[in-house]
């Protein structure tokens, strides 16, 4: 068994709409953008893993490893699994642990957009058929659990202003930290001036949660190239190890669960993947934590134990009020979604925690340009759900071992 | 849908919310579950079914959906929530019976309200596919249609005629206005299966029959959605008619009949000579139910055939006939056909067509006099011996102008004259003017109900209540006089009005 899995490199297209392009296109440009640094050939690599969730659907595509097989003339062994990245990643990295392949592509791909009539019928017939049945659309289950939210901590009157403006605060954070990044699917080119809270809250009508509110549907894809520690070194010298990697599942149904105000998946990852990692909670400060909507955002910062329950809109509705890069929660400083959250960066499904993989390890390298946290830091977290908390997925990366 | 297979699974759990109950710890399950998760194998096999399609559930937390999903466009905006029903079982649930405008709304004060399962149409299917339904269509219990409990009771007392033992009307809440005539409006996710369904569950409730022990449903309607498939079966797999066998299939007949307006009247004397006949089965006597459910076609207004846009309505009846606990026996019938052609629809049409000025006096008049007289003839009775009149009412001219001249007085027809508060409801139009009168008569009153359906026939009944009229009386909250007058209606314009007849 080999000692440690890292990262080598990480890749990405810029998320938005690719209408020119085909799927395994889009992961052979994000992979080529991994490996031109460590100078990685397609003939290096010992297998790849990919993870899509809407390809069938979408492209009427059920076999895509056929399709890069193809496109990149090899052979080696690969796996699609019509899943979130960190699933992907989870099986190379089971694989390399294993000592059954030294080098692995790891890649996300998915075309939302070449479906954009139907995607929401697809989305939440998968990700809950009783909802589906019942009329909920994606977005509903979240502002359901906005509703039991402000109902069981009692949120009313001026708290429920301040409450919803913190949600449009993150909303907004988003959006400015997306201007930063070069491959975002909303930069400034598509709005005329910045959105304001205002303009958030706006967009909400009589709505509890809004368009500003929601991530939006993308095309895209990732690409990382994971490996063994001794691989890893050789081809460079800033290997991004995973220290922590937790997983955990809860019922289909957002309704019969009895944790209804926050997702329980959540938190059963963070302990293991924390547990995994040896690694006290408050050494992270860097998190990509899964977005889809603002509700979903801040619910998330209290399941993984960094806000209080009920109470983490409001130290968010401080930070943001003069908003310095981070927000400052329990007196401690986080930096999260710094690439521009799922809703400004985009949401492409299979590609999603790639691209939250990819900001966590530029920033650990300092590689992230303008958006470069002027702060040392040595380990950061991505949390990746499925459907609406039904699957939770942690992954700890350190620089340091 | 486009998979049978999941369809049947789906509206199979769902039509009626099926859930189980484990007999050891007495934990709920929101799914029909073969052991409980807790107790393990020692409930393997014992687990009792629940259904919530009766029940009353509270509307926990809700929001709205303004731009649904693909298959649910149609509806607009409408309330999506979570509906608990005690005992930590929670659905998620669609609102229905709601038009949203586009003023503010706020989510509170829906939240924490008492809503009644409804069945409906799940959602806009291609129309070749297999209309989908569900039970997880809410509407609040302190408006139109209220939450009753369905109480079976143990019959008191056995009849030597068969006859009524209880009966419900559904109408919808939408109505349109006209002049002075009122007509009902199907919301957009019902039918005539949906309606069907609704007035069979109103009758259970107010006779307090054994749902099992019905052993024939019989579903008369002329707007069946399907050319071919019953809706007589979806009503007995969702109100649990017949025992239950293994795999979902259930000991009970179930049939359609059409003959126009006269397709469920007719099997009055079916479902009485049936429960005659099966009066000494061992080991216990069985009922039968006669449904009439439309939702009455017209084309347009500005189209052939739009005259009857002017009258049509949307509802539903449902009798139930036994041995046991009589509200009205069956005294004697009589029926006429012939082959009249005043009004018709050809396969595949949308809209029916008519005779014109045809369907008056050689049809309507002729066969609905013939039958009154030939019934009373037949029975040796006088218009003075009969305490209420009820004709097939197709508009309110027809049916006024044959009881005046086969002799009865207005305390005689007004009573169960319906037509200008439901518009002509097919089907269910004279029983439903059956029902009105059933809601006032007294004890040892006779009925005269002479349906008509073109084509054309009549069936002509003569029904005399019994002293147990007035023991049911008080247990149906939601009568027809209710429906009539109820304060939650709710009013529409004619493009509103034509949108939500067409459903989805």
């Amino acid at each position: 068994m080999s000692s440690s899995v890292a990262i080598i490199d990480v890749g990405r297209t810029k998320f938005g709409e690719h209408y020119e392009t085909n799927p395994e296109k889009l992961v052979e440009e994000a992979f080529l953008n991994a490996s031109i640094k460590p100078e990685i050939s397609r003939k290096d690599l010992d297998a790849c893993k990919f993870s899509t969730y809407f390809l069938p659907q979408t492209n009427k595509i059920g076999a895509p490893e056929g399709f890069v097989s193809q496109l990149m003339e090899i052979n080696i062994p690969m796996e699609a699994s019509y899943k979130p990245f960190s699933s992907a990643f989870s099986a190379a990295y089971d694989s390399i642990k294993s000592g059954r392949y030294n080098l692995v592509l790891v890649g996300g791909m998915e075309k939302m957009t070449d479906r954009w009539y139907k995607i929401r019928d697809d989305l939440m017939l998968l990700g809950c058929p009783l909802s589906y049945y019942t009329g909920a659309t994606p977005l509903t289950n979240h502002e359901l659990m906005l509703r039991e939210y402000i109902k069981k901590y009692d949120i009313h009157d001026k708290e429920l202003e301040e409450f919803n403006n913190a949600l449009a605060w993150m909303s907004v954070v988003n959006h400015k930290n997306a201007l930063k990044n070069e491959n975002a699917q909303f930069r400034e080119e598509i709005f005329e001036k910045e959105i304001s809270v205002d303009d958030v809250l706006r967009a909400r009508g009589r709505k509890p949660l809004g368009r500003y509110d929601f991530a939006p549907v993308s095309d895209g894809a990732s690409a990382l190239l994971l490996a063994s520690e001794e691989v890893a070194k050789k081809y460079t010298d800033k290997p991004v190890y995973v220290s922590g990697i937790g997983s955990a599942t809860d019922f289909i149904s957002y309704q019969s669960r009895n944790e209804r105000t926050g997702f329980l998946s959540n938190r059963l990852a963070m302990e293991k993947a924390l547990k995994k990692s040896g690694l006290e909670r408050e050494e992270i400060k860097l998190l990509e934590i899964h977005d889809e909507s603002t509700m979903q955002g801040m619910v998330s910062l209290e399941d993984l134990g960094f806000a209080e329950k009920g109470k983490a809109w409001l130290d968010i509705n401080k930070s943001c009020e003069d908003y310095q890069g981070f927000y400052k929660i329990n007196g401690n400083k986080l930096f999260v979604n710094r690439k521009g959250g799922l809703k400004a960066d985009g949401n492409p499904l299979g590609a999603t925690g790639g691209a939250q993989i990819y900001e966590i390890v530029k920033q650990l390298r300092a590689e992230a340009g303008e958006r470069q946290i002027n702060e040392k830091l040595e380990h950061g977290l991505v949390l990746e759900n499925e459907g609406f908390g039904v699957k939770s997925n942690i992954i700890i990366l350190s620089v340091v071992k | 849908m486009s998979s049978e297979p999941i369809e049947r699974r789906v509206s199979y759990n769902l039509d009626k919310i099926r859930g189980s109950e484990c007999p050891e710890c007495e934990r709920n399950y929101s799914t029909p579950m073969d052991y409980c998760v807790d107790c393990g194998r020692i409930s393997f096999g014992r687990m009792k079914d629940t259904n919530y399609f009766f029940e009353k559930g509270n509307l926990e937390v809700c929001t709205i959906v303004e731009k649904p999903t693909m298959r649910f466009e149609k509806l607009g905006s409408f309330l999506h929530g979570t509906v608990s029903f005690g005992k930590g079982i929670r659905f998620p649930g669609r609102v229905t019976d709601m038009l949203i405008n586009n003023t503010g709304i706020d989510l509170s004060d829906f939240e924490g309200r008492e809503v009644v399962p409804r069945f409906r149409k799940r959602y806009k299917v291609n129309r070749k596919e297999i209309i989908p339904t569900i039970s997880l269509a809410f509407t609040f219990a302190d408006e139109y249609y209220p939450h009753q409990n369905y109480e079976i009771r143990k019959p008191k007392k056995e009849y030597e005629k068969p006859g009524i033992v209880g009966f419900g009307v559904y109408t919808s809440k939408f109505r349109i206005k006209e002049g002075r005539i009122e007509r009902s409006v199907p919301f957009l996710d019902e039918d005539s299966i949906t309606a069907a369904v609704e007035a069979g569950k109103l009758a259970l409730i107010h006779s307090g029959v054994d749902n099992t022990k019905i052993s024939k449903v019989y579903v008369g309607s002329e707007s069946n959605p399907y050319a071919v498939k019953p809706i007589a079966s979806k009503v007995a797999q969702v109100l649990d008619f017949g025992k239950e066998e293994v795999g979902g299939l259930r000991g009970v007949d179930a049939v359609d009949t059409e003959f126009a307006c006269k397709a469920a009247t007719s099997m009055f004397k079916d479902a009485a000579a049936l429960v005659s006949f099966e009066r000494n089965k061992e080991p216990e006597k069985t009922y039968v139910m006669s449904i009439g459910s439309d939702n009455s076609q017209a084309a347009p207004r500005d189209e052939p055939g739009g005259e009857l846009d002017l009258f049509v309505g949307y509802g539903a009846s449902a009798f139930i006939f036994g041995m046991d606990d009589v509200i009205a026996e069956m005294e004697g019938y009589y029926s006429i056909t012939s082959d009249t052609p005043d009004f018709w629809r050809r396969d595949l049409q949308p809209f029916p067509s008519h005779g014109g000025r045809f369907t008056g006096e050689p049809a309507y008049f002729k066969h609905v006099k013939k039958t009154a007289e030939k019934t009373m003839e037949k029975l040796k009775l006088e218009p003075k011996d009969i305490n209420y009149f009820v004709a097939h009412q197709p508009n309110a001219k027809f049916p006024v102008k044959v009881a005046k001249d086969l002799g009865f007085k207005q305390e005689q027809y007004l009573p169960g004259l319906k037509v200008a508060k439901f518009g002509n409801t097919y089907s269910g139009s004279s029983p439903i003017g059956l029902a009105a009168v059933l809601e006032i008569a007294k004890p040892n009153e006779r009925i005269l109900i002479v349906s008509y359906g073109s084509g054309a026939g009549s069936d002509g009944y003569s029904l005399i209540t019994t002293t147990q009229i007035n023991d049911i009386k008080n247990r149906q909250k939601f009568t027809v006089q209710n429906q009539a007058e109820n304060e939650f209606l709710e009013y529409v314009d004619y493009p509103t009005y034509r949108k939500l007849k067409c459903g989805f």
